[in-house]
């Protein structure tokens, strides 16, 4: 059945930026309630209460959180505050869109002096993937994901391509992916659906971080067929979206939000090629 | 003034935060044991460094001068010209 999302709580991970912060504004233009995980320096500290004014200005509850999302301490402090904060009514929405690796190569390259070392790579996988299932645990056990609830979290093409630096990025994508598989399947009983968005090249503070993304984001900006990149507030409106329904049968997948961005073969949807042929 | 800062920033108050943080013995947070190269620091502890300092320390700190975040001794450094140019 579709439902209105108006009054709803939102858990968002990564809220600060990029798409976390888009699925925030978006969830709130909608009327939801949105509590939002974050971790930054204090130069960013004005944007962040900027973003949670603009949140409260659509007559919604905004709190945002500035600590490490992926900390087990951090963990079960939040629980609790979310249970309170919600009234025990609990979440119907989970965004997990935490972009925090290490972008480094495995080996030794030019331009890289070192390989990923032991912790980097545990670092990387455990925030971009396994820290999903930690806080699905925690929230389940505090029966704070009721049934008709959704879990998105954010994965990239990189799963299936590799780049010099992304490799532990790539890696925590694929874990992530078969996280969610699994969530679904534990959650179905629930009547809880979980899946992953694959976002199209997306411009975002955490794409900029990628050594190499000059390079793919002209390519993938001639390669997209809509002839422009996914922006942040395409992801989320996907999110709300899907979550105006308290039906848990769309679970288990990873979806596009790209603009066919992965189907389109390498430069033939170019605006600019059928010019170049005359 | 710089008497007065004094009992805010105290080196072995720092070293035990960092010994926190990076959750391993203070003895092992020597004054110049490299963060990185000795201690295994990655980017989400050298986050978590930099954001606890700041709120302990009621200091911002600029993109510029986090590569100052690399030993005990550069650390306390670093806070202490911070707090003399805010005080």
């Amino acid at each position: 059945m579709l439902i209105p999302i108006e009054g709803t709580w939102c858990l968002i991970l990564g809220a600060s930026s990029g798409m976390g912060r888009a699925v925030a504004r978006a969830m709130a233009a909608q009327g939801a309630n949105v509590i939002g995980v974050h971790f930054d320096t204090a130069a960013h500290e004005e944007a962040t209460a900027q973003l949670v004014d603009e949140l409260r200005g659509h007559g919604v509850e905004a709190h945002f959180f500035n600590v490490n999302a992926a900390s087990p301490a951090v963990r079960a402090e939040l629980v609790p505050r979310i249970a309170e904060l919600s009234g025990g009514t609990g979440l119907h929405v989970l965004v997990h869109s935490l972009a925090f690796g290490t972008l480094v190569p495995y080996l030794p390259r030019a331009g890289w002096e070192r390989g990923i070392t032991h912790r980097q790579l545990d670092m990387t996988l455990n925030v971009m993937a396994h820290s999903l299932v930690y806080w699905v645990q925690d929230l389940v056990a505090a029966d704070l994901l009721p049934r008709g609830s959704k879990v998105y979290a954010m994965t990239s093409a990189g799963v299936t391509q590799a780049l010099p630096s992304y490799g532990a990025v790539s890696a925590a994508k694929c874990a992530l992916e078969a996280h969610v598989r699994q969530l679904a399947c534990e959650l179905a009983p629930r009547e809880v659906a979980v899946n992953a968005l694959r976002a199209g090249v997306t411009p975002t503070p955490s794409l900029a971080r990628i050594p190499e993304h000059t390079e793919f984001v002209d390519r993938a900006t001639l390669n997209n067929p809509h002839g422009r990149l996914t922006r942040p507030e395409d992801v989320a409106e996907a999110i709300v979206l899907l979550s105006r329904t308290d039906s848990s049968w769309i679970t288990g997948n990873t979806i596009g939000v790209d603009g066919a961005e992965l189907y389109a073969a390498g430069g033939a949807w170019n605006p600019h090629r059928a010019d170049a042929a005359g | 003034m710089a008497d007065q800062l004094a009992p805010r920033l105290d080196k072995e108050d720092l070293r035990l935060l960092i010994a926190e943080v990076l959750d391993v013995d203070v003895a092992e947070v020597t004054d110049d044991a490299h963060f990185v190269d000795d201690l295994e620091v990655d980017s989400l502890m050298a986050l978590e460094i930099t954001v606890r300092l700041e709120k302990e320390y009621g200091v911002r700190m600029q993109e510029e001068e986090l590569e100052s975040i690399r030993t005990m001794r550069s650390t306390y450094d670093l806070i202490e010209r911070k707090l003399r140019e805010t005080s």
